[in-house]
């Protein structure tokens, strides 16, 4: 049997909507999600959030576990595309950080069209906004000082592959990470200060 | 007849929404973006209006401001037009918004971090007077080729002795694009420099959007020896006696009899209520 969605579609994304414009405005400040659908293995139900309030039948979404459940699901629900490579993704939905592809597979624009670029959304053990062992300091656009956050699961040479796109600005990719309710947010901008 | 809440259907309202995550992620970037037509023609702030149904919920409380007045006929009918389709709670009160959707100012009293500012955009363009070709602006925001306007300024001195630009000023944000802050007064300008509120702008005819995300640094142009400066006035407000607000100057006779009052109406009736209390 499937799944439901949203309970209240225009509502529902909309709220979800305004939390990822403010997680995307604050950077590295995580915000919990207003309303949390159901969704199938392997996908959190923040992702879900995320996908149903921006994905339609105009995105290319990228799965990196693409379930034959899941799949049935998104496009029922959501009339989303799939794209078999990763470069091809306007989202990108990375279920198992471990083993992702690196940063530089997905699309990050080109110069006179930088807005053409993946945003991915990546399901994270913990988000945990505190000085813990881990944790980094970040600064950039959105963020008044600097915001210190720890994010739990991901490859160690993340924060590298990261850092050598930031060469690249305005080319780039924008982030999310999901855990429980929890979404923050990393535009291309934010930068990792060197703690 | 009933719409869709806030008028736009669902399939527009994502596109929007997209677009504003990426124009957010790329602050003074023009992303562009499907304009669909409004009930109202290009120019009356159709930009603004699709940005705004992009955003609205049910629990928004929406000020909508034409040159600083709630009262005037762009913003009065805006105000109706989302009352009608949303349902939405309006106020003339900056600080009881949410929602603040402008016409050429920036509200006197300072934003908060709760609040979002969004503008009505004629020309998103900042270098389209000075290069009309699309293709070349592009390629000129991809090598943050700036000298054109720099040489538009500096002409400006040459021929005036001073920057005589006084709208529309020209600013960089977050030290990578040149952005139009729309024809607000260069006096709003350095409210856009490090806002605790998100600011999102619209240009429907020109189908482009843009953001300055908070605590975003934002240089309005200008040179060492020229450095920018807002306008001053030697009068006051002659309703409340600000001496601090914008002013607008108007005729109030046939006789050519001026006075000069705040341009921002809830911030020059708010010291009133303020002084007489």
């Amino acid at each position: 049997m499937m799944l439901a969605a949203f309970a209240d579609p225009v509502f529902d994304s909309q709220r979800s909507f305004r939390e990822l414009l403010q997680a995307m405005a604050r950077p590295a400040m995580p915000r919990p999600l207003p309303v949390l659908p159901p969704a199938p293995a392997p996908v959190a139900p923040a992702a879900m959030a995320i996908m149903l309030t921006l994905c339609d039948a105009t995105t290319a979404v990228w799965l990196q576990q693409p379930e034959d459940e899941a799949i049935r699901h998104l496009r029922f629900h959501a009339g989303l595309k799939l794209a078999d490579r990763p470069q091809d993704a306007d989202f990108a939905l990375v279920t198992d950080p471990a083993s992702m592809p690196p940063l530089d597979a997905f699309a990050r624009g080109d110069m006179r069209y930088p807005d053409r670029s993946a945003s991915l959304i990546i399901q994270v053990a913990a988000i945990n906004p505190a000085p813990v062992d881990g944790a980094h300091e970040f600064a950039g656009p959105g963020i008044r000082e600097t915001e210190t956050v720890a994010i739990d699961g991901l490859p160690a040479d993340f924060w590298q592959q990261r850092a050598a796109l930031a060469a690249l600005l305005p080319l780039g990719i924008d982030l999310f990470f999901v855990a429980g309710q929890q979404v923050l947010a990393l535009p291309r901008t934010t930068r990792l200060l060197e703690g | 007849m009933t719409y869709n809440f806030a008028f736009l259907d669902e399939d527009t309202k994502r596109m929007l929404r997209r677009a504003l995550l990426k124009a957010v992620a790329i602050p003074g970037y023009q992303v562009p973006f499907g304009s669909r037509e409004m009930p109202l023609p290009y120019g009356w702030g159709t930009g603004g209006i699709q940005v705004t149904a992009a955003l609205l919920g049910p629990d928004d409380v929406l000020k909508v401001i034409d040159q600083g007045a709630d009262d005037t006929t762009n913003a009065v009918n805006i105000r109706r037009f989302f009352h009608r389709v949303a349902g939405v709670a309006t106020t003339e009160h900056t600080a009881e918004a949410t929602l603040i959707q402008t016409r050429h100012r920036i509200p006197e009293t300072s934003l908060r971090e709760d609040q979002i500012l969004v503008f009505q955009v004629p020309e998103p363009e900042p270098l389209r007077t000075l290069e009309p070709r699309e293709a070349e602006t592009r390629t000129l925001h991809a090598l943050a080729d700036y000298g054109l306007m720099h040489v538009k300024l500096y002409e400006d001195i040459a021929q005036y002795g001073h920057i005589a630009t006084s709208y529309d000023y020209p600013v960089l944000v977050d030290g990578r694009f040149l952005t139009s802050p729309s024809p607000i007064p260069k006096f709003d300008n350095p409210k856009l420099d490090r806002s605790p509120a998100l600011m999102l702008f619209g240009a429907g005819r020109e189908k482009r959007l843009y953001a300055i995300p908070p605590y975003t640094r934002v240089e309005s142009l200008a040179f060492d020896d020229h450095p920018f400066e807002i306008q001053r006035w030697e009068h006051r407000c002659e309703l409340c006696g600000s001496g601090e607000s914008y002013l607008d100057e108007v005729v109030v006779d046939d006789r050519g009899t001026r006075m000069f009052v705040c341009s921002d109406t809830d911030f020059c009736s708010g010291r009133r209520t303020e002084a007489q209390a």
